[in-house]
């Protein structure tokens, strides 16, 4: 008789199960196009190689009274070709299957997982090692086996966290460690710290505006509209050098030109808002391939001053600053462990608690015209990463967002939507290439139209 | 690769107009990163709405059969049929809903039958046949499907220890019905009792350690 390693969802990544919808399904799409068409049984070999060393990703996700629950499993992933839609629902209830996939398309290895499991950095791991695991198997005789690299560009320090971790005596142990809560990983050296700022966060002061939202026709079967925008990556850098800001809210300034120059229901005064994810593991060292991120929520008026896309770009890049701090990000970790420990809270049903969940994240929503999120710069284990070019990203939305990547000098932007309409991204591309940068654009079949004649 | 000169863009795939602004594209197709996966139209909505429906129309009958109290005599024979009918589709559609999860099925079953049978000797001026016959058979025989579900289809332990449990549970009922003098003949009431019991027994002795892990882990706070 076998019994089950388990452990509860926490607060942080119940939101996922609760938020998922038809519309978007909570899940993520990482991948890699190599230079020649995936061999997919050394593929499937390889998976086989990583998903041993990833017990998280045994796991499935379960149904209790009060939460949601992580159970070891016995099943094993399958390498499959691609024929679903990007980011298609992979959490189905009372279904019990693994919380990823991997799927191959031509030159492409694509890994989606439910967002309940891990985020962009813990996937990324497990991406790495699977190329790297690939590409050792393919080109054996081509190059020594080195010791494997997982550096990670603005979470530089992850690895080595990881790295120091003893050898688990068992898979259970393994399990039961790696999916503990990343939250609850740090905790220990949060109390240590003591009540530094106890309190609430600082909220801006004054009645926040009403914040531009997009609006579109939806797909017809409610698939991801997915639009991919590949460009060199030292040219983006360049420009965005140039005006004094960061590159991933130089592009979250473009994004927002890009809106405002092709919605005709912005006006003068329109604010803009992004949320932008922050890796954690930067602040708070874990080893946890689970959730262990936070938003942070940056906005733009216009009509108050100079709006020119370096400007909104600098003002943008200050308020992120001020909040990707470590003493802000500590505040925040906090006050969500303080939450997830509330008695009253965790009492609550499950059921009433996915409704709770929900209404917040529809309030959240509420106040967000796109998503931005950003992995860095990428480096893979040799031979792997001479093999690899571009890499992608994209997440599966309920308003347009763009997710980028950066890997063997290329910067891809993967554009999602749940609307048919593009024209954000036609403006986006037509200000890069205005600005001298080469950009291509790689996009999947997703409206009536585009898919007349197929599988007819 | 095709390019757009509209958006100076160069276009990966066989596309024969720009994804962005619909404009020509020039120049060699190559193959596209994206397979192109048919629209598929989703029968989960068709389900859900007819689902939703159908258990809207079963409540209405049933609370349509409250109305006709007074005149029971005459609609006896067309308020059975028009019972049974609602029942079957009920269980029906609870099959559908729950197939993924057999156990589940089972208690959902049990609990539904039962309720159904009593509210209907309820409504056909009550003579008690619901609680002396129906329930106590039902819940036996409900826990002997179960034993025979769980064989033949090897089920995972975890997968059914909860919602086995609450079938023998259910089955410890009719013990109550006998105990308050509900029931005309105590025969069927007393062996599905006195099955249940057994099955708990066994069930505590043999997979005791599984069923308290198990309720653990659903009821961890």
């Amino acid at each position: 008789m076998k019994r089950r390693h388990w452990v509860r969802l926490d607060n942080a990544s119940n939101i996922f199960p609760a938020a998922r919808s038809d519309v978007d399904p909570k899940v993520f799409r990482l991948g890699a196009e190599l230079d020649h068409l995936v061999d997919p049984a050394l593929l499937q070999e390889a998976l086989e190689e990583t998903f041993e060393r990833f017990p998280l990703y045994h796991a499935v996700l379960r149904r209790g009274v009060f939460w949601y629950y992580l159970q070891d499993s016995d099943l094993r992933p399958q390498v499959v070709a691609e024929t679903e839609q990007v980011c298609a629902p992979i959490y189905q209830p009372d279904r019990r299957t693994l919380l990823f996939r991997v799927v191959h398309h031509r030159r492409r290895v694509g890994l989606e997982v439910f967002h309940a499991l891990s985020d962009g950095t813990g996937a990324l791991w497990f991406l790495t090692d699977l190329l790297g695991a690939y590409a050792r198997r393919r080109f054996a005789g081509e190059a020594p086996v080195v010791e494997e690299v997982h550096e990670l560009a603005p979470d530089s320090f992850a690895h080595y966290f990881r790295r120091r971790q003893p050898v688990p005596a068992s898979h259970e142990e393994d399990f039961t460690r790696e999916a503990t809560p990343a939250v609850l990983t740090v905790e220990e050296a949060a109390r240590e710290e003591g009540p530094v700022g106890e309190g609430r966060a600082r909220r801006p002061s004054g009645r926040r505006r009403r914040v531009h939202r997009l609006r579109g026709s939806r797909t017809p079967d409610h698939r991801t509209r997915a639009l991919e925008l590949s460009m060199p990556a030292a040219d983006v850098l360049a420009l965005a050098k140039a005006e004094g800001a960061a590159p991933t809210m130089y592009l979250t300034a473009l994004f927002f030109e890009a809106i405002r120059r092709t919605d005709a229901r912005v006006h003068a005064r329109s604010t803009f808002a992004a949320s932008v994810p922050v890796n954690l593991r930067q602040f708070f060292p874990s080893t946890s391939a689970r959730n262990f991120f936070a938003t942070i929520r940056v906005e733009h008026t216009y009509g108050r001053g100079d709006d020119s896309i370096g400007a909104v770009a600098r003002g943008l890049q200050e308020a992120f600053s001020a909040e990707a701090t470590e003493e802000a990000l500590g505040r925040r970790l906090r006050r969500l462990i303080r939450v997830e420990r509330f008695p009253p809270a965790r009492i609550v049903p499950r059921p009433l608690k996915d409704l709770l969940l929900s209404a917040i994240n529809y309030a959240n929503n509420r106040s967000l015209t796109v998503a931005i999120s950003n992995l860095g710069r990428v480096t893979l284990p040799s031979p792997a990463q001479d093999h690899v070019g571009r890499m992608l990203f994209l997440v599966s939305a309920v308003r347009p967002q763009f997710c980028a990547i950066t890997h063997g000098g290329q910067l891809t932007l993967g554009f999602t939507s749940p609307f048919v309409e593009t024209a954000h991204v036609r403006e986006f591309a037509r200000l890069l290439s205005g600005a001298g940068i080469e950009v291509s654009l790689a996009a999947a079949r997703s409206t009536e139209e585009e898919l007349a004649g197929v599988g007819a | 690769m095709r390019a757009c000169a509209d958006c100076s863009l160069r276009v990966e795939g066989d596309w024969k107009r720009c994804p962005l602004c619909g404009g020509d594209l020039r120049g060699a197709v190559v193959p596209s990163p994206y397979p192109a996966v048919p629209l598929r139209y989703s029968r989960r909505r068709v389900l859900r709405v007819l689902v939703l429906c159908s258990l809207g129309v079963i409540l209405l009958s049933f609370l349509a059969q409250l109305l006709f109290r007074r005149d029971a005599e005459d609609l006896g024979a067309l308020r059975s049929v028009w019972l049974g009918i609602a029942t079957t589709w009920l269980v029906v559609l609870m099959a559908v809903s729950k197939r993924r999860n057999l156990a589940k099925f089972i208690v959902y079953l049990v609990a539904a039958a039962a309720a159904v049978s009593v509210y209907w000797d309820y409504l056909t001026q009550w003579s008690g046949w619901s609680v002396t016959y129906v329930v106590p058979i039902v819940c036996a025989a409900s826990i002997a499907g179960l034993l025979i579900t769980v064989r033949v289809i090897r089920m995972e332990l975890a997968d059914y220890v909860v919602y086995s449990g609450l079938t023998v549970l259910l089955g410890l009922a009719p013990i109550v019905f006998l105990a308050l003098g509900w029931v005309g003949t105590p025969i069927p009431s007393a062996i599905c009792g006195a099955l249940s019991i057994a099955v708990v027994t066994l069930l505590l002795a043999l997979r005791g350690g599984a069923v308290r892990h198990e309720l653990a882990t659903r009821l961890h706070l």
